[in-house]
């Protein structure tokens, strides 16, 4: 009985939490003047489709869709093959100048992203690779988001006792074998964690795409929500639509993979 | 029967040594590769362009330490410091207190608690560029949701983005929603972590909750606590997209972190050189802060950096 | 003896495909050319010039790129520095004499001897602002000014004939009859306008105009023209808005604000957070605005037909006038592809193509004698858009050409937002303006 005042703020604060969310779902069915007229949290008089609708014809958005989905997958997958290699290496194995090097990596978190970006667009020129996805692709999978990814990883195959690898080993595994068949199984958690860390924060970039990509072809979601926003500043009903489209799909995939965020925090020590 | 002799002759082991070295480089090798190309080169390059004048469109021209004599006067770069601190003043200890708070609540005995931490994660997820223009949309002066809602209770909302005193506040608060939940998820781990039998302990002692919070609670949440404030603080100099969609740096230069104020300077005013400087000043006051805050806590926690 | 021959045929083999590729550089094979633009109202009009372009030139492609004005020249710089730009760009004065003085543009004064471009189609000024150090940058691409667009059904229930509204006057003393125009179109909840002893300003329904400009282009510019102020002492001189003049009508652009309350609040308007003022306009929140002839299809597009007009600018107290502004095609110095660019160029430039967006009534063209056919258009869709070429004809002052233009951006518009909020004083922030903008 004396929860009840908890409770009552815990559920303010979840409605704060996804105040936004449910406000711009709420609009985005909305006609530009209801929502012009409407109290923001008033639901729709008449619910309609067509500003995703429109959203859709007026604008490429189906290519941007697909950019990101290719952008955001292709780096979770060379954030978690790299980066578990590197991560292992720093955990478990013994060879010079490993703590520098791992400090090295560390070090580089500080640096912000906004300050590399013209060094890394000249970089990118000079292998040609402008404009394209790979160039997209490639300074975030080894240079942005890499050293957190080594980071976590690593930390997280310190806490996993040496015995079962040395036991692995007596039976004659090699490094490369005990990796793929012993630590990765035990890790799908941090593995899991790191997918989805990469995913949203390619997902979310403005930033480098908006210097290294000009076409429409290869234009991402964000430099198109971006550009709908400086073409409609107060079209919010079409605004809305898209940024409901654009935040829906992280909301699905963090559903999924929720419970094993939570759990590889918890088992990634806090100790 | 005697023991068998000892059969690992120094050779082995040596040989043994370097070709775990050899299997972590060829580990290493695509990493390594990736970090120097795509995270080392650009930063000598961007400290190397300290030294210069570029404005993007010409030849970089050697200027010496012209930009870093140049930042004393600089009163919109100074003024960007400022901005830096006040907004990671207003950021992290609220998002820490109420991160801590909500972990606790949390980690007690109440109903829905799963449900409760999705909720809180979600803003996590959110990007900035769709944000910025929703939450634009609910501090607009005259539609609304948050003046609306004031005016329910006959409350006169502010300008909230357009008033200079407001902006940064609301900036903060914005990083405050965002993060808030993740960050809890660090602080319930933590929790969990803190073996029940000290709690025990301390109720067979006949301790108050406010003692076994002080005396317990907070000394064993160092190592998160440690984590927390390091990432989020170093997240925190680096804010970018919130700034940019919400209000570019302004109104007056009130919102331009000094993060911010690099890319103004380096793409609106085309002072690349002038802005590479800026940058190495910005990762000297990270690191520095950094190993502070590393140092005071690493004296009375036995986290394992390394 | 035979590795020798070997050894000539290997070289021979291997030096012929470079040859053939060295040549196949410049003639054979189609080429993309890729044209950067910011304006996504324009497109339309972009592609059907495009595709007569192809009719001529089929075997080179355009691509369109286009980036929203606040991103546009953020990427431009951006790529400029990694040298690798596109081939074709809109420019825009603001930035010409830096990029010209820095070399990133290509000259085409001998491309238009060359192939007969005759100068004479396009108004001197115009032509003359693309030039730097005697070399032609550009060829005009359109031109534009600033009128007044206002809502007829507003004036309608105010009581106004729309015939009175292409002779109003202002004054810095007491607003003059263009100020009792908008207070009579500022209108509050319960029906009373900002006449009457009964008006309440904190419940207003309909403001008389929306002002809303990160320079000033489409506000305080004008009033600053029609009072008699150049905004700088000469082309690629230094700032002078702190000229007693300017101050006025700054000062008058800030009462409007806060002293007759006729303008939708600053709070909202303020860039970069407030929308372009057709968007107070189209949903009802404000009478009438300066706007630009570039946002015709705005209009068209958000207001019902028949519901809106242009009007001449109101007259302060030297005259009428406007700024008078005007892009241009513009090639990269560094284009792979310099001769394709430039038939490009001298096509968008030429009659042809321009009477192609005239006809959709895209934008004023570069072009004088083509004039008509876009005031023909819009006329089709019943508005009478005389009022911009009457402003072009009254005093004008040319959007200012200077190497500063980024730094007076940036000043303007942090100053003047606090003098719009009444936060500063005029005469200060235009001094504060002109110590930032002038310093380098």
């Amino acid at each position: 009985m004396k929860k009840i005042p908890l409770y009552l703020v815990l559920i303010m604060g979840a409605l704060v939490s996804v105040g936004p969310y449910l406000l711009t779902l709420n609009a985005a069915f909305k006609s530009k003047q209801e929502i012009l007229t409407s109290e923001p949290w008033a639901l729709p008089a008449n619910p309609i489709f067509s500003n995703f609708g429109e959203v859709w014809s007026r604008y490429d958005f189906a290519t941007f869709v697909v950019n990101s989905v290719i952008v955001a997958v292709a780096v979770t997958i060379g954030q978690l093959v790299f980066s578990t290699l590197a991560a292992y290496a720093f955990a478990r194995l013994d060879f010079p100048g490993r703590d520098q090097l791992f400090w090295a990596y560390i070090a580089t978190l500080m640096v912000p992203q906004i300050v590399t970006l013209v060094p890394t667009f000249i970089i990118v020129r000079e292998l040609g690779l402008v404009d394209t996805h790979v160039g997209l692709i490639m300074p975030f999978v080894f240079g942005f988001l890499m050293p957190y990814g080594v980071f976590l990883v690593r930390q997280y195959f310190k806490t996993i006792p040496s015995s079962i690898e040395d036991a692995a080993r007596i039976d004659g595994a090699g490094t490369f074998t005990i990796l793929w068949r012993v630590m990765i199984p035990m890790a799908k958690p941090i593995l899991g964690t790191l997918a989805i860390i990469s995913f949203v924060n390619t997902w979310n970039n403005l930033l480098w795409p908006l210097i290294i990509t000009h076409s429409e072809s290869t234009r991402v979601i964000t430099r198109g929500i971006a550009q709908m926003q400086s073409q409609f500043n107060q079209e919010y009903h079409l605004i809305l639509a898209a940024s409901t489209m654009a935040l829906l799909p992280l909301v699905a995939v963090f559903l999924v993979f929720q419970r094993h965020i939570v759990r590889s925090i918890a088992l990634s020590g806090m100790k | 029967m005697p023991n068998p002799p000892d059969t690992e002759p120094p050779p082995r082991r040596q040989g043994r040594r370097s070709r775990a070295a050899f299997e972590a480089y060829a580990m290493l090798a695509p990493s390594i590769l990736g970090f120097a190309v795509f995270l080392i080169a650009p930063i000598v390059i961007v400290v190397v362009l300290s030294f210069y004048d570029w404005n993007l469109l010409s030849d970089p021209e050697f200027i010496g330490l012209e930009n870093y004599r140049e930042l004393a006067g600089d009163e919109r770069a100074l003024k960007s410091i400022g901005n830096t601190f006040y907004y990671v003043l207003l950021n992290i200890p609220a998002q820490t207190v109420l991160a801590l708070l909500l972990a606790l609540a949390l980690n007690s005995k109440i109903k829905a608690r799963n449900t409760f931490r999705v909720l809180y994660v979600l803003p996590w997820m959110a990007m900035p560029v769709a944000l910025g223009v929703i939450w634009r949309w609910v501090f607009d002066p005259q539609y609304g949701a948050l003046n609306r809602f004031l005016d329910l209770f006959g409350v006169d909302g502010a300008a909230w983005l357009t008033d200079s005193s407001w902006a940064m506040p609301v900036i903060a608060s914005v990083n405050v929603w965002q993060y808030t939940g993740y960050t809890m998820l660090f602080f319930l781990a933590g929790l969990q972590a803190i073996p029940a039998q000290l709690y025990e302990a301390a109720d067979v002692d006949g301790a108050s909750p406010l003692y076994r919070f002080f005396a317990i609670t907070l000394p064993l949440l160092r190592p998160a606590m440690l984590f927390v404030l390091i990432t989020s603080v170093i997240g925190s100099f680096q804010v970018f997209d919130t700034i940019h969609v919400m209000t570019a740096g302004g109104p007056a230069g009130s919102t331009a972190t000094l993060n911010y104020q690099i890319y103004l300077e380096s793409f609106t005013q085309r002072n690349a050189g002038y802005a590479s400087m800026l940058a190495v000043v910005l990762f000297a006051i990270i690191a520095l802060i950094t190993l502070a805050q590393a140092a005071l806590f690493r004296k009375r926690t036995t986290y394992d950096f390394s | 003896m035979y590795k020798t021959r070997t050894a000539a045929l290997a070289a021979l083999a291997l030096a012929l495909p470079a040859a053939l590729a060295a040549c196949s550089g410049d003639d054979g094979g189609p080429v993309t050319l890729r044209y950067a633009f910011w304006d996504d109202n324009q497109r339309p009009a972009l592609e059907a010039m495009i595709e007569a372009f192809n009719e001529e030139h089929p075997d080179i492609e355009v691509e369109l790129e286009q980036n929203p004005w606040e991103d546009y020249w953020a990427g431009l710089d951006s790529r400029f520095a990694a040298e690798e730009a596109p081939d074709v760009f809109w420019n825009h004065v603001s930035r010409f004499p830096t990029y010209a003085a820095n070399g990133v543009l290509l000259p085409i004064t001998d491309d238009i001897e060359d192939d007969g471009v005759d100068p004479a189609i396009y108004p001197e000024n115009l032509y003359e602002s693309w030039q730097y150090e005697g070399e032609q940058y550009g060829l005009p691409k359109d031109w534009d000014s600033i009128a007044l667009v206002y809502r007829l059904d507003a004036l309608e229930a105010a009581g106004i004939d729309p015939a009175t509204v292409n002779d109003l006057e202002w004054n810095p003393v007491d607003g003059g009859t263009y100020v009792e125009f908008l207070q009579k179109l500022t209108v509050d909840a319960n029906g009373n306008n900002a006449l009457s002893p009964d008006f309440d300003p904190e419940n207003v329904v309909q403001y008389g105009t929306a002002m809303s400009s990160n320079t000033g282009q489409t506000d305080w510019w004008n009033y600053a023209v029609q009072n008699g102020c150049s905004l700088q002492t000469e082309p690629w001189g230094d700032y002078a808005i702190d000229a007693p003049e300017c101050v006025e009508a700054i000062q008058f652009t800030a009462d409007l604000y806060n002293k007759w309350h006729v303008a939708v609040p600053a709070e909202s308007t303020n860039q970069p957070n407030g929308g372009v003022p057709g968007d107070y306009v189209v949903p009802g929140q404000a009478a009438t605005t300066l706007d630009g002839s570039w946002m015709l299809s705005f209009y068209r597009d958000g207001l019902e037909p028949g519901s809106w007009a242009v009007a001449d600018n109101p007259s302060g107290p030297v005259g009428s006038g406007t700024v008078i502004n005007g892009l241009s095609n513009a090639i990269y110095a560094g284009t792979d592809h310099p001769d394709e660019a430039w038939e490009l160029v001298k096509f968008l430039g030429s009659e042809e193509a321009q009477s192609i967006s005239t006809g959709m009534g895209s934008v004023w063209p570069g072009i004088s004698s083509l004039n008509q056919g876009f005031a023909d258009y819009w006329a089709g869709e019943g508005i009478d858009v005389t009022g911009f070429q009457t402003a072009a004809e009254g005093t004008t002052t040319g959007y200012p050409l200077s190497m500063n233009d980024a730094a007076f951006g940036t000043a303007a518009m942090d100053e003047f937002n606090q003098v719009w909020l009444g936060q500063k004083d005029a005469q200060e922030a235009a001094e504060a303006v002109v110590a930032i903008a002038n310093a380098e």
